[in-house]
């Protein structure tokens, strides 16, 4: 636990950890302090004044809480008639000179104006004299659109650029109210986390071409969940909506804080994997170029399997820890050999030091808990005299030439077990649906052995059945989700001491797990 | 009236060059500074009930005592000479006429405070001085006052120019900091102060042309000397910036205390033939307006200036008759000052442009009597809630208009000004 101070928020007793300012101490125990330009990720600015609270016998007796460390006995005046007034006299001046737009504007429901306007102003607009005209739609590059008009200049997206990603495309150009954010002309943002400064704008000034007039946000749904983009696992949020007469269908990820994993953000091209979860996807079984029911599906793959001299199982570093059981205990019982081969994967040297690994999968660390071999050599051995190569989740199409592919293809039958359609799974004579991890439930581990649970979020109108679910149908033996954690449990030394039940919202630290115990 | 302490060696001809300032008596208190410890320096400053003279009048020895005792960090001096305060151009006078009493000043000061780098940061459009400047830091090294070591002594001191690029802003103590590091003007949230974490993240002592200016003659004289001008609790001489509807508007050196409107009568030539005082803006353009009546009895010193709940300011006294619109001088104000804003935080970037367009609305003659009330609210909501007082020297002039000269507004907003329009 860490040290705490005692002090006083509007004559009453707090106990809040010590260090830190007023917005995170106190936003701690329960109470907000309204804030624009603070963000715990970039610092204290001070520029937006929304934070100023009164100290009783402080010198100054007024201060910016984002810049202020809590102190033992100090006495913080937030519902005094003065600090009331303030901050309806700044959300006045933020909303001056703003088009108050909310009807077309993204932001609409989640911004930070429309939320203490509602709580700290409320009064009409006394503006008789025009406002401030600025830009509008201004395409900052990798997929931000800029309005200035909306913008409160709290400079949230210009420290990011500065302190984050260090590239510094953004500033802030001009004085006074002719102020704006703005780029080089010429030199777009240039980072692969420009999109975070969407999220992080606190109001709809920073747009996402992709995501903007496509959803209203309180008709989303926020389903916490895990990005599978690579094998840091984000956390992020899933927002969905299923709009009458359609599907429910994803319309954006957005980072999710984990102080373990991701911290406040995520990369753009892991945000832009949701579109792998809409589109392209395996929603019936189809044997040959024949389209299928499920139930004749899995008939026919038994049947593939039955007759098989030599099966192998190619799994994907992409399924969770229960899928990856589920195939072993499988070949186990048909005698087939588990290959977990994706060298496609792996980019070599994409990997920034950030968050962005080389690895493009979200759990290939799970073949070392569960001793799945993923070489080349041995994946070759495997299939030497092999018939059958029944892939769950796995493109092939991404680590194997298409000559390779070919050779191998004419060699044995393939079986597609999995969510999405590819270059692989089109040729496959057998392919059978599975829900995708947005979907489904499951335990990943990431690059760094933090083992993290993801939950179903989305809930398809004709919901395919989980995949491990599948590989019950295909004469698996672990006939349920409560199965497969015990049998995690009794057989992987490093997951014995975990409570599936209670795993921490940030994860889990495997290999760190000992070490902790011995230091505490 | 007029006394020579700081402006001794203004009239003599070519005093900018070396060694005619040395002949009148420039460096020649060297020896006896170096002679004392730092902390002795400091005691003696402190003595001399300087204050500092760019328009708060913070003492000055007791600025230099906050300084960080042990730290292993360098220390630095700014020399604030940005000078940008509409009405004030006194310290002009010092950096071309005796840029040697600036320099010899910056020597004592560095060693009082133990620094060995001094920046001048000089206001951008002072192209002239900057030149008069430079040149005489040029002559100040050749002759050893400055570089490796400082009048043959074992002290090393290096003194570095920079050039404001033309905002106000960056005379704002923390504003010039962040400018003379190479970024952007605006001013730095305090604590911490500069004295503890200024300069580069060293602590940073920052004092006006004059303030430094006026330590050549407390040093040979001492505090007592420079105690004789002036009063008890403003003591001393400053550059007066007499300037407005009067005869004889320029640069006056005064003591302390003296009437104001003896000032204008005796010193400025009084007002023009048949013009009546209508009001003073007392010490540059952010400093509240004094009406006729306060003028009476208001003098020249910190505490006057106070009593009569204004401020003695930069000096930059601006005399106002009964041709001047006060509606329209609002104007001009507001419009410098919104003009200057940062454009840092929400009450300043956003206020200002607001308050200007309800004053030229009301000048158009579109008023309400709402909107003067208006104005006078946003006054009070802009005030100290922002970083700097740059907000705060637009409202508090502009309400001292608004109270004592409503009477002017309410002409525009009923439509009875607009005769005087045209003024």
């Amino acid at each position: 636990m860490a040290d705490t101070v005692k002090l006083f928020v509007n004559g009453q007793e707090v106990e809040v950890e010590s260090g830190k300012n007023l917005i995170d101490a106190i936003g701690a125990v329960g109470i907000e302090i309204p804030h624009l330009c603070y963000h715990p990720a970039l610092g204290a600015d001070g520029n937006c004044r929304m934070c100023l609270v009164g100290i009783e016998d402080g010198r100054p007796p007024l201060v910016p809480a984002c810049k202020t460390r809590v102190a033992e006995g100090m006495k913080v005046q937030l519902d005094t008639d003065k600090i009331k007034k303030i901050q309806h006299d700044v959300m006045e001046f933020e909303l001056i000179n703003h088009p108050v737009d909310c009807p077309i504007c993204d932001q609409a429901g989640e911004c930070k104006l429309q939320d203490y306007y509602m709580k700290y102003d409320g009064q009409k607009s006394r503006m008789t004299v025009k406002p401030v005209y600025k830009a509008k739609k201004l395409d900052f590059g990798c997929g931000v659109v800029h309005d200035q008009e909306r913008c409160v200049l709290c400079a949230r997206c210009v420290r990011f650029t500065r302190l984050i990603t260090k590239t510094g495309e953004l500033g802030i150009v001009n004085r006074t109210d002719a102020a704006r954010v703005n780029i080089f002309p010429g030199r777009p943002l240039n980072n692969r986390y420009a999109l975070n400064v969407v999220d992080l704008c606190p109001v709809g000034a920073m747009t996402s071409r992709d995501f903007r007039f496509k959803q209203r946000s309180w008709f989303l749904t926020k389903s916490p969940s895990i990005c599978h983009g690579c094998s840091k696992g984000c956390n992020i949020f899933i927002d969905h909506n299923r709009e009458k007469y359609k599907d429910d269908v994803i319309y954006r990820f957005r980072p999710r804080l984990n102080s373990q994993v991701n911290g406040y953000f995520m990369c753009d091209q892991g945000r832009m994997t949701y579109k792998l979860e809409n589109d392209n996807r395996l929603t019936t079984a189809w044997i040959a170029d024949r389209e299928a029911s499920v139930g004749e599906g899995v008939e026919a793959v038994r049947r593939a399997i039955s007759q098989a001299k030599k099966a192998v199982l190619l799994v994907s570093p992409n399924c969770s820890l229960e899928q990856m059981l589920a195939v072993q205990r499988l070949a186990a019982s048909i005698g087939a050999q588990v290959s977990g081969y994706s060298d496609g994967l792996i980019k070599q040297g994409d990997a920034d030091g950030y968050l962005i690994q080389d690895d493009k999968s979200a759990n290939r660390a799970g073949f070392a808990l569960l001793g799945i071999d993923a070489t080349k050599a041995g994946f070759d051995a495997a299939i030497q005299d092999a018939d059958l190569l029944v892939s769950f989740q796995s493109d092939l199409s991404l680590s194997l030439g298409e000559a390779d592919l070919t050779t191998l293809m004419e060699k044995m039958s393939t079986v597609y077990v999995g969510s999405y359609q590819n270059s692989f799974t089109a040729k496959a004579s057998l392919r059978l649906p599975a829900a995708s991890y947005s979907e489904d439930t499951g335990l990943i581990v990431n690059c760094d052995g933090i083992l993290q649970q993801y939950k179903a979020a989305v809930v398809k109108n004709s919901p395919a059945a989980g995949l491990g679910q599948m590989v019950q149908m295909l004469g698996g033996s672990i006939e349920s989700p409560a199965q497969a954690l015990a049998e995690l449990k009794s057989s992987v030394a490093a997951l014995q001491s975990v409570d599936f039940e209670q795993i921490p919202s940030e994860g889990i630290a495997l290999t760190a797990s000992e070490v902790a115990h011995v230091a505490a | 009236m007029q006394v020579q302490v700081l402006s001794a060696r203004f009239e003599i001809p070519d005093a900018h060059k070396i060694e005619v300032a040395k002949e009148h008596g420039a460096y020649a208190t060297l020896d006896k500074v170096f002679a004392m410890q730092p902390e002795e320096i400091i005691e003696l400053v402190k003595a001399s009930g300087l204050r500092g003279r760019g328009g708060a009048g913070f003492p000055t020895g007791l600025k230099w005592s906050f300084l960080p005792k042990g730290v292993d960090k360098p220390v630095y001096l700014a020399v604030n000479s940005d000078e940008s305060e509409p009405a004030t151009f006194k310290d002009r006078y010092i950096l071309v006429r005796d840029p040697h009493m600036l320099i010899e000043g910056i020597i004592i000061c560095c060693y009082a405070i133990k620094s060995h780098h001094a920046y001048i940061y000089i206001r951008g459009e002072y192209t002239t001085q900057v030149k008069a400047l430079q040149a005489a830091i040029d002559e100040a090294y050749d002759a050893g006052y400055l570089g490796d070591s400082v009048a043959g002594r074992d002290f090393k001191l290096d003194v570095t120019v920079h050039r404001g690029a033309g905002a106000y802003v960056c005379g704002e103590e923390t504003a010039l900091l962040e400018s003379i590091e190479g970024r952007k003007g605006q001013p730095r949230s305090k604590p911490p102060f500069p004295a503890v974490e200024g300069l580069y993240g060293c602590p940073t002592i920052i004092n006006n042309v004059q303030s430094i200016g006026s330590l050549p003659f407390i040093l040979t004289n001492g505090p007592d000397a420079y105690k004789a001008y002036g009063t008890e609790k403003s003591p001393g001489t400053h550059l007066f910036g007499i300037s407005g509807l009067v005869k004889k508007p320029g640069m006056y050196e005064l003591p302390l205390g003296l009437p104001l409107l003896e000032v204008i009568d005796k010193v400025a030539g009084g007002m023009r033939d048949g013009r009546t005082l209508k009001g003073v803006i007392p010490g540059g353009s952010s400093t509240p307006v004094l009406t006729p009546e306060e003028a009476q009895t208001v003098t020249l010193d910190y505490e006057s200036m106070a009593a009569h709940k204004t401020m003695f300011g930069s000096g930059g006294i601006v005399v106002l008759d009964d041709t001047v619109d006060m509606v329209k001088l609002v104007e001009n104000l507001i419009s410098f000052y919104h003009h200057e804003s940062c454009g840092q935080c929400t009450p300043c970037r956003e206020g200002l442009g607001w308050m200007l367009k309800i004053v030229k609305k009301i000048i158009r003659g579109e008023g309400t009597v709402a909107d003067i009330d208006l104005l006078t609210e946003l006054c009070d909501n802009i005030e100290m809630k922002t970083v700097c007082v740059l907000s705060a020297a637009c409202t508090m002039s502009t309400r001292s208009y608004l109270n004592k000269f409503r009477h002017e507004f309410e002409a525009y907003v009923s439509g009875g000004a607009s005769s005087k329009a045209a003024m």
